[in-house]
């Protein structure tokens, strides 16, 4: 499937991108575009104004894909807390790895384009996904 | 100063979003305004706030649009530069005033807290890192002010360190 979302991809964009490669749609193609207007007609729009996968009242869009397609995973859930704070920061959950990441995806954002970036945050996704998992299957600081 | 078709060189590109949210119910006003305020924006007048343009800024305010759309009232946004020099420097003014004042409380708090036991200058402490980095990401013209603060964290810090 081929999915569209705008240029310049920060925490939130990137952590979607994330979500659907490896649990929604191995096939996923990216296209970055402006804005609605440039989004091509076979895509599904995501993070961005006017499409449905996106921010949806206190909700930032990675948390709005965990709902719409009814996703339950704790590490994942783990995962969208940390976005939260990260793209929205406003403390409504304690998630201290907010502020970091959204530093580590900025940062990347002023080196690499766009699907370079996905590439790397991918890999950073991963391993926050098996740090969670593992810390929630031991109940601690996993190592 | 030099002028170029009529817009002075020192100013700047800023995002306006221009909104109108019903009176009731009040929760969504609510909402809006901490979002608001927790941007940092300058309010032009009833409906209008600025921010200095940039991506972030830009996405911020198409979400508040979103939002203000999803409770029922109108919303847009903006590119717009002011047509004075002196009309941004009362803005950026009034953004800057907003800032030394929350940098000012926590200065205050720091300083205070010195002469605390260590248990309450640890959870003080705490707190005023908190507040530094929510007030750092609405200041967009760093005041004189926010060094002090810092200086004044990092003082209570050290006193921190030392009773551990």
């Amino acid at each position: 499937m081929k999915w569209a979302t705008r240029r310049h991809c920060h925490v939130d964009r990137a952590a979607c991108a994330w979500l659907i490669a490896r649990f929604l749609d191995q096939d996923a193609t990216f296209v970055f575009v402006d804005g609605a207007d440039d989004v091509p007609a076979d895509a599904t729009a995501f993070d961005m104004r006017g499409a449905d996968l996106s921010h949806r009242g206190a909700d930032c869009s990675f948390e709005t894909f965990l709902k719409t397609y009814d996703i339950s995973d704790a590490a994942l859930d783990d995962i969208s807390r940390i976005v939260h704070e990260a793209d929205i920061g406003d403390e409504r959950f304690d998630a201290p790895e907010g502020p970091g990441l959204d530093v580590l995806i900025r940062g990347l954002s002023m080196t690499l384009d766009d699907d370079e970036l996905l590439r790397v945050s991918n890999r950073l996704f991963d391993g926050l996904y098996e740090y969670r998992r593992r810390a929630n299957e031991l109940g601690r600081v996993p190592a | 100063m030099q002028y170029h078709s009529g817009v002075a060189e020192t100013t700047r590109r800023w995002v306006l979003l221009a909104y109108r949210l019903p009176r009731e119910p009040s929760t969504p006003r609510i909402a809006l305004w901490r979002r608001l305020r927790r941007l940092g924006v300058a309010q032009l007048i009833d409906g209008l706030v600025a921010l200095p343009l940039d991506r972030r800024t830009r996405e911020q305010f198409e979400w508040l649009a979103e939002a203000i759309e999803e409770a029922g009232g109108y919303a847009s946004v903006w590119d717009a530069r002011p047509s004075t020099a002196a009309e941004e420097r009362a803005l950026v003014n009034r953004m800057v005033e907003a800032v030394v004042a929350d940098y000012g409380t926590v200065t205050h708090a720091a300083r205070a807290a010195k002469r605390s036991d260590a248990r309450a200058r640890r959870r003080t402490l705490a707190r005023l890192r908190r507040t530094m980095h929510v007030v750092r990401a609405r200041d967009f013209f760093p005041p004189p002010e926010r060094t002090m603060a810092e200086a004044a964290v990092e003082e209570l810090a050290q006193l921190v360190e030392v009773a551990e």
